[in-house]
């Protein structure tokens, strides 16, 4: 699904110079794999997210997503990758506001040549237990509600990989399991999900851990999971 | 589309700029293509027609409508007849010898007309005709009959609701037989009505009435209107020569060409037609400038949608064509509702100020194409701004 080969990304920062964010980062990510990228402030995962979700290119290295080589794109073959490929999961949510639950989940679908599918989208909403929500706002929900609308519209166009950052950063202890029960449950469905993450117990979700120092892999191991019951 | 109706205030302020803008550019420059054909509605109204020289005595210096009490005595009959005997060029000509402030009487009512002495051929040469009765004959101008054609204001001031023809008033105690009554002429380039006049044999009036023996006014009609340079520079060399003009000597008479009339007349209509829209391009590109602004603020406050949108597929042409396409939205539609709001306000001017209603679509058809224009120009800069949005800074700002 995921093959990196030595993935560099330097930064020029004006008075200090040259940055190193990453430094030939290299590992591959099969099929249905549930993989968390762990590491200290300013070790480079935010870097390394970025360009695992498309939205960043590297410096050097090569980067296959799903068959693809997406490391020297173009921004409109970036978008669509993005589009049918990825889908993404934020700390803070980002929905639009002043937009329906529904309408944010069908958002991806708009940038695949507009084919809307709102029958599609109430699926994806009902999958994340929210189809009582659909007609509401986004700001009429709360924290893990508008989490799991993200979930929803992650999945919206059937993507190659989940990539997911600080998904439970702005939850409470119950939203936030709800939440990795979600993701658990699209894990165990065979999806390829990437969590980036401090916190210890959002880890242990993933059976698979690689950690990140400076820049560079400096771990790469397969442990077991704690898996827990699903929102549903 | 939706992204309008959530920012509704916003989407407001944009069509508002330009509806404004819009609105006057429309109500303006109708109003000044309608003032230009009024004017030049009421020049004809006055000269009767476009295709005929005017020669005044005097060499230009005469100020307002030259009357017997105001010109030199340089014009004479003999000119007229003089120029249309002589030259080609000329189908025409009518002599005109006029005063004001004559008392008119009938029985006790009294009114003071313009009284107008015209050759018979006056009516003819304007292509008018008179609303009722006959005007004067040749033979009765030979013969110097005290006859009058009335204008219609005099008949309303005087005869109120009844009829003229055969009435015998008295012009400066005069006697005069009614045979006739024109036609509405309706208003001056000045504004004033034109059918406050008296018009009389003008061998008549030179010789029963006013006692003189030179024109105020002489009108030729030039055969071709397309020459009617050549027409004007054969009449004035006839006039110098007869009367004796060499240079550096300057004319005793002033002579107006249709060609000049008409340039005159369309310079003063299109200058005030140009300021008036000048004035509402303005309009237009301050209400283009809200468009820009407001454009801009949104692109500022929208980063994080642009981020959410680049991160599930959007390309920068996406969200160019976004903002861009809510940028012309909200000028269009501030055109539509400016055209008609503007069609609105043109309604009641006119109404309010009694003019004539004004049938001009040209100003707002320019007016949609224009909104049309200045929201893609207006809207383009802060489009390509939002596709510049970084989608990593916006998405974890």
């Amino acid at each position: 699904m995921i093959e990196l080969e030595g993935i560099s990304k330097t930064y020029t920062r004006g008075e200090h110079g040259i940055v190193q964010a990453l430094t030939s980062v290299s590992f591959h990510i099969a099929p249905g794999e549930f993989v968390v990228v762990r590491g200290a402030s300013g070790c480079g995962k935010s870097t390394l997210l970025n360009i695992l979700g498309c939205l960043d290119l590297p410096s050097a290295g090569s980067y296959r997503l799903d068959g693809e080589d997406v490391a020297r794109y173009s921004d409109k073959q970036l978008a669509r990758v993005r589009n049918a490929k990825i889908g993404f999961i934020f700390q803070s949510f980002n929905l639009l506001p002043r937009t329906t639950a529904l309408e944010n989940v069908e958002l991806p679908m708009v940038y695949d040549q507009g084919r809307v599918d709102r029958r599609r989208a109430l699926g994806a909403l009902q999958r994340v237990g929210l189809a009582a929500r659909a007609s509401h706002f986004a700001t009429e929900l709360s924290g893990g509600e508008q989490q799991r609308v993200a979930v929803a519209r992650a999945l919206i166009n059937s993507p190659a990989l989940i990539l997911a950052d600080e998904p439970t950063g702005n939850l409470d202890l119950v939203a936030g399991r709800e939440v990795m029960g979600l993701l658990t449950d699209l894990y165990q469905e065979g999806r390829t999900i990437l969590l980036v993450t401090h916190d210890d117990a959002v880890a242990a979700y993933a059976s698979r851990e690689i950690l990140l120092r400076d820049g560079s892999v400096v771990s790469d191991q397969i442990r077991v999971a704690t898996l827990v019951e699903g929102a549903q | 589309m939706r992204s309008l109706r959530r920012y509704r205030l916003r989407t407001t302020l944009m069509m508002l700029g330009i509806l404004v803008g819009i609105a006057s550019l429309a109500v303006l420059s109708s109003l000044g293509e309608a003032t230009k054909r009024e004017t030049m509605q009421r020049f004809k109204n006055m000269l009767g027609t476009f295709d005929a020289i005017i020669v005044r005595p005097g060499g230009g210096r005469t100020r307002g409508m030259p009357t017997l009490v105001n010109v030199p005595p340089t014009l004479l009959f003999d000119d007229a007849s003089a120029i249309a005997t002589e030259l080609p060029e000329i189908k025409a000509v009518a002599e005109v010898q006029n005063a004001f402030d004559i008392d008119v009487k009938y029985r006790e009512r009294t009114s003071s007309p313009a009284i107008f002495g015209v050759s018979p051929n006056w009516l003819a040469l304007r292509s008018e005709e008179v609303a009722d009765g006959v005007f004067f004959t040749a033979d009765q101008n030979a013969s110097l009959t005290r006859v009058a054609v009335l204008g219609l204001d005099v008949r309303n001031q005087m005869f109120p609701g009844e009829d003229v023809l055969g009435k015998t008033i008295r012009i400066a105690d005069v006697p005069f037989d009614v045979i006739g009554l024109l036609k509405s002429r309706g208003a001056g380039p000045a504004g004033a009505s034109l059918d406050n006049v008296v018009l009389i044999p003008i061998r008549t009036a030179s010789r029963r009435l006013f006692n003189r023996d030179f024109l105020t006014m002489l009108v030729a009609q030039v055969k071709n209107p397309e020459r009617s340079n050549e027409a004007t520079a054969a009449v004035a060399g006839l006039l110098r020569r007869r009367h004796r003009i060499q240079p550096p000597a300057l004319d005793d008479f002033s002579i107006t060409s249709p060609a000049a009339t008409m340039a005159q007349v369309t310079r003063a209509g299109s200058t005030l037609a140009k300021i008036l829209t000048g004035v509402s391009i303005m309009a237009l590109l301050i209400g283009g400038i809200v468009i820009t602004s407001l454009t801009s603020i949104a692109v500022a406050e929208r980063g994080k949608e642009i981020g959410v949108r680049r991160s599930v597929g959007a390309a920068r042409p996406d969200v160019v064509l976004q903002f861009l396409f809510e940028a012309i939205f909200a000028s269009l539609a501030g055109g539509f509702a400016g055209v008609v709001t503007g069609w609105g306000g043109l309604q009641l001017v006119t109404r309010t100020q009694k003019l004539p209603p004004i049938v001009v679509w040209q100003p707002f058809a320019v007016a949609i194409v224009l909104s049309l224009g200045i929201g893609v120009v207006f809207g383009l800069y802060p489009a390509w701004r939002a596709s510049r949005v970084d989608p990593i800074q916006a998405l974890h700002s």
